[in-house]
């Protein structure tokens, strides 16, 4: 055998003994064999953990492992931790894995809702389970397409996209066309959906069904029977559920909230510790349709912002209005002159994904000594920046003090209105940072030195920087919509992030 | 403290980014995969537990090095009659080699790719039964329908054909 072949065996492990002292000898002689069989190791090796084809991953250091022999390694372990490390870096498939859900419906809406899960929010996806509603209203969509308003108190479970059970309470359903078939369980029947509007109370495990439009099947301990439109089976003493209430509740409790938003911001605009403060309202009238007025009092106008791109669309309320940014050239141009001691950043975000390295929210133009940075880092995290260089040095890198807080933007948070805020005072050189009110980091950069300015000039929101003609720049836009944004010139604490954060949060 | 929850996140992250260069190093001095895997998981084990030793200015990579070398001596002696493994001094001069060619063999993977979508449609197949699949001699003989013999033949020059792709592509590149 020559070497190739036998290098080729002990890879494969289809060697003999002889073969393989063979092969010893042959590498202990000559470097130039040491190196054909480094060579094929290498490629070998990379070929078990990457074994993909054409897909453009090979070059990549990606972390793809097949799952590992456990043997004589778990008593070795001295800590808990390391396990969880090991799950960690250890991703159990070889080819990328796609980000699954249980989920079978959605909480669309809620109204005062109260739940006994009490972590369930509008927006989040619901996986089969049983849903205990306390108080309130609560709208569920399934992914069949089916529709089920239920009032408080009620138990439903959730079976699967085509499949739930009132086990009590009010439940009002909707089944549109392609959701036919879909089977309400209720103690005594069980509802067949034709593609309608029904209602069905169940109290003391008794039920009771009415049909509003469209055709049921009721399933009973006797024979299947239709129920048409204005049909009813089962005593009840209660009324149906109606349709309306949801909706008009939970318009009247988002004015309510808009109201209240606004009553706020009237007195919030006359903090003379503002040095703009930006709520997107754009006048009907003007005719370029680009103007991000500043509201902040007394009122100056050479720190309204200009819109370029970011389109116009609704914010935290119906009635309020927001700027969404979505394309590489989205950005609000803002111009703010002065140096300051302190500053804060608050804004009212909803971000929609984190798909960049760098996601914009108020960034100044370059980088230069004491101009703040301000961005969603690409894991989610909060990240403020600020650099002074020392006038000798050409780049600021090594100078740049960097905070960031822990990831905050999660499956869980994108796509609903946040709150964000930052601190900085160029005394004490700390940095807070909050989500939602809450305080989420909290650092003095080893780089800080006492009582350097702060500076804006020429900056932007939900973007960075205008280009240099012929040079390629960063795609840093924000994937998302602001809809308040308030710089300040000095820190505001806790309590007062809080508060704005109370003010202005969406339910 | 190794425990302490920023050094821990560092780890991971080191080891993330370095685990795949880290199992090459091992595979070519234990060329045996199972083997290769169990010394890259003591080898993480043991760099968890000297973690505060590592000095975060210096290049992470040749220090893990040491700890899977160790890890690999560690591994002969346990199956020092196992009649496959390569001998101590070997193991050395194989080790010392790789040191030399290491950014070598990082380019020579680089190009790897390329090389792999070369490949006709029966080759493509036999790298997708063997590498990804994970299909035994004895599945692989059946489907292709070939001898034992036959199909570790067609193995060899599939692994051949790729060498020689990356090397020629190397030289095109004045590399080589």
């Amino acid at each position: 055998m020559n070497l190739e072949s036998l290098i080729h065996a002990q890879l494969e492990g289809e060697i003999t003994q002889e073969q393989h002292a063979q092969l010893e000898n042959l590498l202990r002689e000559d470097w130039q064999a040491r190196r054909l069989y480094l060579e094929l190791a290498d490629q070998h090796a990379r070929l078990l953990q990457q074994p993909q084809i054409g897909t453009g991953r090979l070059h990549q250091t990606s972390a793809a492992f097949q799952p590992l022999r456990w043997k004589k390694f778990v008593p070795a372990l001295a800590t808990v931790a390391v396990i969880t490390l090991a799950f960690v870096f250890w991703p159990r498939e070889t080819i990328d894995t796609e980000a699954t859900s249980n989920g079978v419906a959605m909480l669309s809406q809620t109204m005062d809702a109260e739940f006994a899960q009490n972590s369930l929010r509008s927006g989040d996806t619901i996986n089969p389970g049983i849903i205990k509603l306390a108080k309130g209203l609560a709208q569920i969509e399934f992914f069949s397409g089916a529709t089920a308003l239920i009032e408080g108190s009620a138990e439903i479970e959730v079976i699967s996209a085509w499949e739930a059970r009132c086990v009590s309470g009010r439940v009002r359903v909707h089944v549109p066309p392609a959701a036919k078939g879909f089977l309400m369980h209720a103690p005594g029947m069980k509802l067949e959906d034709l593609g309608t509007e029904f209602a069905l109370n169940v109290k003391d495990n008794t039920s009771a069904v009415h049909v509003f439009e469209g055709e049921v099947i009721a399933h009973t301990d006797k024979a299947p029977s239709s129920l048409k439109e204005g049909m009813t089976l089962g005593q009840t003493t209660a009324d149906f559920l109606p349709i309306s209430e949801l909706q008009g509740l939970v318009k009247q409790r988002q004015g309510q909230r808009h109201a209240d938003w606004q009553k706020w911001s009237q007195e919030a605009r006359k903090d003379p510790r503002l040095i703009a403060y930006y709520t997107f309202k754009h006048w009907p009238d003007d005719r370029w349709d680009r103007l991000v007025n500043n509201f902040a009092e007394p009122r100056r106008k050479e720190r309204a912002g200009g819109a370029v791109g970011a389109q116009w669309t609704q914010g935290r309320w119906p009635e309020k209005e927001a700027l969404e940014f979505k394309r590489p050239g989205d950005r609000v141009r803002l111009n703010l002159d002065g140096t300051y001691q302190a500053l804060t950043l608050a804004c009212w975000v909803k971000v929609d994904s984190v798909d960049k390295k760098y996601n914009s929210l108020l960034l100044t133009d370059g980088y230069d000594n004491g101009e703040p940075h301000w961005q969603i880092f690409e894991d989610g995290s909060l990240m403020f920046s600020i650099a002074y260089r020392p006038d000798s040095q050409i780049k600021a890198g090594k100078y740049n003090q960097m905070y960031y807080s822990k990831p905050v933007f999660t499956a869980d948070s994108l796509g609903r209105w946040h709150h964000l805020a930052v601190s900085y005072d160029n005394q004490s050189g700390a940095v807070i940072q909050y989500f939602d009110g809450q305080e989420v980091s909290r650092e003095i950069s080893a780089l800080h030195q006492p009582g350097r300015d702060i500076a804006f000039g020429p900056c932007e929101i939900g973007n960075w920087g205008l280009p240099t003609a012929g040079h390629p720049f960063p795609i840093r836009n924000l994937n998302g919509a602001i809809d308040e944004f308030a710089i300040y010139s000095a820190v505001q604490g806790a309590d007062e992030v809080k508060a704005m954060f109370e003010a202005g949060k969406v339910e | 403290m190794p425990g302490s929850p920023n050094n821990m996140e560092n780890l991971i992250l080191l080891l993330t980014q370095h685990q795949a260069a880290l199992f090459r190093y091992i595979f070519s001095l234990v060329p045996c995969e199972a083997d290769a895997r169990d010394i890259l998981q003591e080898t993480s084990v043991a760099l968890f537990r000297k973690f505060e030793q590592y000095d975060a200015t210096r290049p992470f990579l040749p220090w893990a090095y040491r700890f899977a070398y160790l890890q690999v001596q560690k591994h002969r002696e346990k199956s020092a009659r196992s009649p496959l493994l390569f001998s101590e001094d070997v193991i050395d001069l194989i080790a010392n080699e790789r040191a030399h060619i290491e950014p070598q063999l990082d380019e020579r993977l680089r190009l790897l790719d390329a090389c792999l979508g070369k490949l006709t449609p029966q080759d493509k197949e036999l790298v997708t039964c063997r590498y990804a699949l994970r299909q035994s001699a004895e599945e692989m003989m059946n489907r292709f329908a070939l001898s034992r013999r036959t199909l570790f033949r067609n193995l060899e020059l599939l692994r051949q054909r790729l060498h020689e792709c990356v090397t020629r592509q190397l030289q095109a590149e004045g590399l080589a």
